[in-house]
């Protein structure tokens, strides 16, 4: 009897295991922002899959067994780094020494970083809103693509695709200096817009620390009231990966001091946008993200 | 004051009253740990409801809340009526199951699309920073229910929570009452979940019960008391948790509630730990008195007039000789005994308390001797520890048993004993 | 006339019958004694009487009626052991509990109640303990107050459970002596009694159970050797051989008939 449910679970593990081999190249990103850029970089002998969709809060993932098994069999894997994908340090530590793993954001120069706290220890990972310096990272990315599997990499897509963000960059610009510079104040659920913040201007405030694992308290909801109230800030906004039980109680608060402080939209920050959502790649998100901002601030 | 603020303290103040409520029935009929069980089964009810409705408010999501509870009350009922398994054992399976397949759920939604923004997670260790209006309506609602259906049916549910076999043979319906308890406890349970989260709901409800029993002998105010631990450690939890930036809210109530019950479990009158070490220190000092004064009088009646220091004391009978300096020193602060130069003898009180311990030890030892028929040397050890316990009607009863005796078994005269008027 | 009757009862707790097959018709105004060794079902004939156990098959009839018309006028002491003493509540609380009825609007007493209330206290001898926390009373004083809440009730029949058990002596001369009074006023008590000795002066009927009913009957009649022996001398051990097996293989003990 033992015997029997033994053979039967072998046969089920071995069966899991076999997959068609298709000969591509398995290049597994960790977030939606990330394969984005990929595919924009490479032709059809690679595949390109992100474990996380739109969403999902790369701060609290944690891999699932379908996750850990496209990871081992991956053949790159890129991932942000800086503890973005707070959750799963350990295991991208442990396949980094087997396979090729590539962190974005610490190939970016020191100078460049932004440090969350007056220590100077934790950097805050998300860099991808200042587009001058995701234009660097993707363009460091490519470099070591073209190193360890160059057969995979167009070198013509990815040179529009960084021309493209240099667009990009210029028209964010152009956007958020028509907002009046009373109103040049960003605030979101959890503090991920700092780059953006240094990159086009404006203060940049959340609620929650750099990483939505950290817990606010009431205190943060009552200071961030005082904060809007005295300002006379117009909208704050949720984000889409993020709950917004926190904005709505921020709102509430302003509400009963008899100050009306509206809802500006939602913004993408940790996650691309789902189908239809008209912020699927990181183009569209960053347009959405500034018309959002600019449309409520303006 | 600002709003935020206030929402909160009101939203943990009726979340607090509400669950110690409950919860004092809960233990009364030694049902706590179902309470446990109930909270964390409602986390696939919430989960659930999310994603059918796949709607996050708190009015949507409730019901699939309420359900699971029923769901795990009915199932702990069922296993431990139909299967061999006993209640506890019962009550563990279900709080896991139900938990497990929580999580289960709660993993796939927040793999999913704007799994993150549903705020389930806040279910698991409560929210409370996050309080709005509307929450604060649910709140009032359900508190306003509980406190009713108490209200009304206070006897009935007194009744029934101390004797069942009675209840059921006065012809209350047992199953309309059980029915009613289980809805208030999913009620308040669902409730509270917002401020304390799933995994520490079961504090709430028990904690409060379990030391309000320490200072009361009647329900009422056991449930008064519970309501009011409740309420206090709600808004004590919130002020603590809004003077520290980035405290959690629900932990620092569980935390201040259990500073609550154990310092009760320590200082409560009578039934504290503390009480009842203080009474044992009263009780063992009134005992070396009385050694010490008893002894002193054995000596007189053999020699009179002479005075003892705490050696000679010593060499007669054991005495620790800490304890035998202060013993000393309190009965000649007490006035019981005089010293000159530490040389002790019994003062005139002193005597007629040490004539009193005597007599008692005397006494005890006749009527062991003469009621019980023991030897006169098996009666002496009883005696000793007898005759610091012997209240005065006790002593009047004794001596009405046995007739206003002059002599003990060793035939020595038992001091004091004054004839009954005729 | 017939207080209390029992025809083909049969019950089980557990898949295991603990009384089968019982049969007996008590009159009124006696003083009844069910005795019997441990496990006999004494307790069970009790809680099938007031219809807290289901029956298998087989019915109980009290005054002639079913259990549910005539509630009012029966009264259940269970078990002292049975209910937690450490509830807050004072004597008079579980004294008034007596005056609790099914029907009563929410459960409110009125100065009546509390009268009643009060007076059966007293004749227990409680009166002076009406405000002492229950936890704090010895176990023949506890006796008293679950039988002054007993007489709160103002019934006919009384049904009470190893009332002497575990009590101190000068608590069974009260209780005793009550008792006798009630017999006196023309009340029926039906007790179950631990100890078969003291049986033998106090009652005035006796039904001997052992998981059968061994003889129901006047004192006199029933105790004899024979059915002592009967009963005591574990002649039925065969019997109980057999229900542990039917426990065992779970076999379902009879088919159910519609409860009459």
């Amino acid at each position: 009897m033992k015997y029997a449910v033994f053979l039967v679970l072998t046969l089920f593990g071995c069966a899991s295991a076999e997959k068609p081999e298709n000969g591509k190249l398995k290049i597994v990103c960790t977030t939606g922002i990330i394969a984005d850029a990929v595919k924009h970089m490479v032709n059809d002998s690679c595949e390109v899959q992100a474990l996380m969709g739109p969403g999902t809060d790369p701060h609290l993932y944690k891999p699932t067994k379908g996750a850990l098994d496209l990871l081992s069999e991956a053949d790159i894997i890129i991932a942000n780094g800086l503890h973005l994908e707070g959750r799963m340090q350990d295991i991208l530590e442990k396949l980094s020494r087997t396979k090729t793993v590539i962190f974005m954001a610490e190939t970016l120069p020191g100078e460049a970083l932004i440090y969350s706290d007056a220590s100077a220890k934790i950097p805050d990972p998300h860099i991808w809103f200042d587009v001058m310096l995701w234009r660097q990272a993707t363009g460091n990315l490519g470099e070591q693509l073209r190193a360890v599997a160059p057969a995979c990499v167009e070198s013509e897509k990815m040179n529009a695709y960084i021309n493209g963000l240099d667009t990009l960059h210029e028209w964010t610009g152009q956007q958020i200096a028509g907002i009046p510079h009373s109103q040049r104040i960003l605030i979101t659920a959890h503090d991920a817009f700092s780059y953006f913040g240094k990159a086009y201007g404006m203060e940049v405030i959340g609620l929650q620390g750099i990483s939505t694992m950290a817990e606010y308290g009431i205190r943060d909801v009552t200071n961030m009231v005082d904060l809007i109230t005295e300002r006379g800030i117009k909208s704050i906004f949720i984000e889409s990966s993020v709950s917004s039980r926190s904005v709505e109680a921020v709102i509430a608060g302003c509400r009963e001091r008899g100050f009306n402080v509206s809802q500006g939209g939602t913004l993408y920050s940790d996650a691309l946008g789902g189908p239809n959502s008209g912020a699927e790649t990181y183009s569209d998100m960053v347009q959405h993200n500034v018309s959002t901002i600019q449309k409520a601030l303006q | 004051m600002n709003s935020n603020l206030l929402w909160v303290l009101v939203g943990c103040a009726l979340i607090g009253a509400g669950a110690s409520l409950v919860g004092s029935f809960a233990y009364l009929r030694k049902k706590s740990l179902v309470g446990d069980a109930v909270a964390h089964a409602l986390l696939p009810g919430v989960a659930l409801s999310f994603l059918i409705f796949e709607e996050k408010s708190l009015w949507v999501l409730f019901p699939g809340a309420l359900i699971a509870g029923w769901l795990s009350l009915l199932s702990i009922e069922g296993i431990t009526r139909y299967s061999k398994i006993k209640s506890d054992t019962a009550i563990a399976i279900v709080l896991s199951v139900f938990f497990a397949v929580g999580i289960v759920l709660l993993t796939h939604i927040q793999q999913g699309n704007y799994g993150n923004q549903s705020g389930l997670d806040s279910f698991l260790f409560g929210k409370a920073a996050a309080m709005l209006p509307r929450d604060i309506s649910l709140f009032i609602t359900v508190d306003l229910v509980l406190i009713a259906a108490i209200w009304l049916f206070y006897p009935y549910l007194k009744l029934y929570s101390f004797d069942e076999a009675f209840a059921r043979s006065v012809g209350l319906p047992a199953k309309r009452l059980e029915f009613l308890i289980s809805t208030l406890t999913v009620l308040a349970i669902a409730t509270g979940i917002q401020a304390v989260g799933v995994v520490l709901m079961a504090a709430l409800i028990i904690t409060p019960a379990a030391a309000a029993r320490f200072y009361t002998k009647r329900l009422s105010s056991m449930l008064g008391l519970a309501m009011a631990f409740g309420v206090v450690s709600g808004v004590g939890g919130v002020f603590i948790s809004y003077l520290a930036p980035s405290m959690p809210t629900g932990p620092w109530i569980v935390v201040l509630l259990s500073f609550m019950a154990i310092f009760t479990f320590i200082f409560a009158p009578h039934r504290g730990v503390y009480q009842r070490y203080m009474s044992q220190v009263r009780h063992r000092r009134k005992m070396n008195d009385e050694n010490v004064l008893k002894l002193l009088y054995h000596l007189d009646e053999a020699n009179p007039g002479l005075n003892y220091s705490s050696t000679d004391l010593s060499a007669k009978r054991y005495f620790e000789s800490g304890p035998l300096q202060e013993t000393l020193k309190r009965l000649s602060q007490n006035g019981l005994l005089k010293s000159i130069n530490s040389r002790y003898k019994l003062s005139e009180t002193g005597h007629h308390e040490a004539m009193r311990v005597v007599r008692l030890h005397r006494l005890w030892e006749l009527y062991l001797n003469v009621r019980m028929n023991i030897a006169d040397d098996h009666v002496h050890n009883d005696a000793e520890a007898i005759e610091h316990i012997i209240t005065p009607e006790l002593e009047e009863a004794l001596l009405k048993e046995l007739g206003y005796p002059a002599l003990d078994p060793h035939s020595s005269i038992i001091p004091g004993v004054k004839p009954a008027l005729p | 006339m017939t207080v209390l009757e029992a025809h083909n009862l049969t019950v089980s707790y557990d898949k295991q019958p603990v009384l089968w097959d019982i049969d007996f018709e008590i009159p009124s105004g006696q003083l009844v004694g069910i005795i019997g060794p441990n496990g006999s079902g004494k307790t069970t004939l009790l809680k099938a009487a007031m219809g807290i156990l289901p029956a298998d098959s087989g019915y109980v009839r009290i005054f002639g009626k079913p259990i549910n018309e005539v509630r009012e006028r029966m009264s259940y002491v269970p078990q002292r052991q049975s209910v937690d003493w450490d509830f807050p509540a004072t004597v008079m609380d579980i004294c008034e509990m007596g005056r609790y009825r099914q029907g009563k609007l929410f459960g409110r007493l009125s100065k009546i109640d509390r009268e009643i209330a009060a007076d059966a206290l007293e004749r227990v001898g409680m009166t002076s303990y009406r405000n002492r926390q229950i936890g704090e009373l010895s176990g023949g004083q506890q006796q008293r107050v679950f039988i002054a809440r007993s007489l709160a009730q103002q019934a006919e029949l009384y049904l009470m459970d190893e009332p002497f058990v575990g009590i101190d002596a000068a608590s069974e001369e009260t209780i005793i002596a009550l008792l006798e009074d009630m017999r006196s006023e023309g009340k029926t008590v039906v007790l179950v009694h631990h100890d078969l000795h003291t049986a033998i002066e106090f009652f005035d009927w006796i039904v001997l159970l052992n998981t059968r009913l061994v003889a129901a009957g006047p004192k006199a009649d029933v105790l004899t050797e024979e059915n002592l022996r009967t009963a005591y001398g574990g002649k039925l051990n065969l019997l109980s051989k057999v229900t542990e097996l039917i426990r065992k293989k779970e076999y379902p003990l009879r088919e159910k008939r519609r409860t009459e």
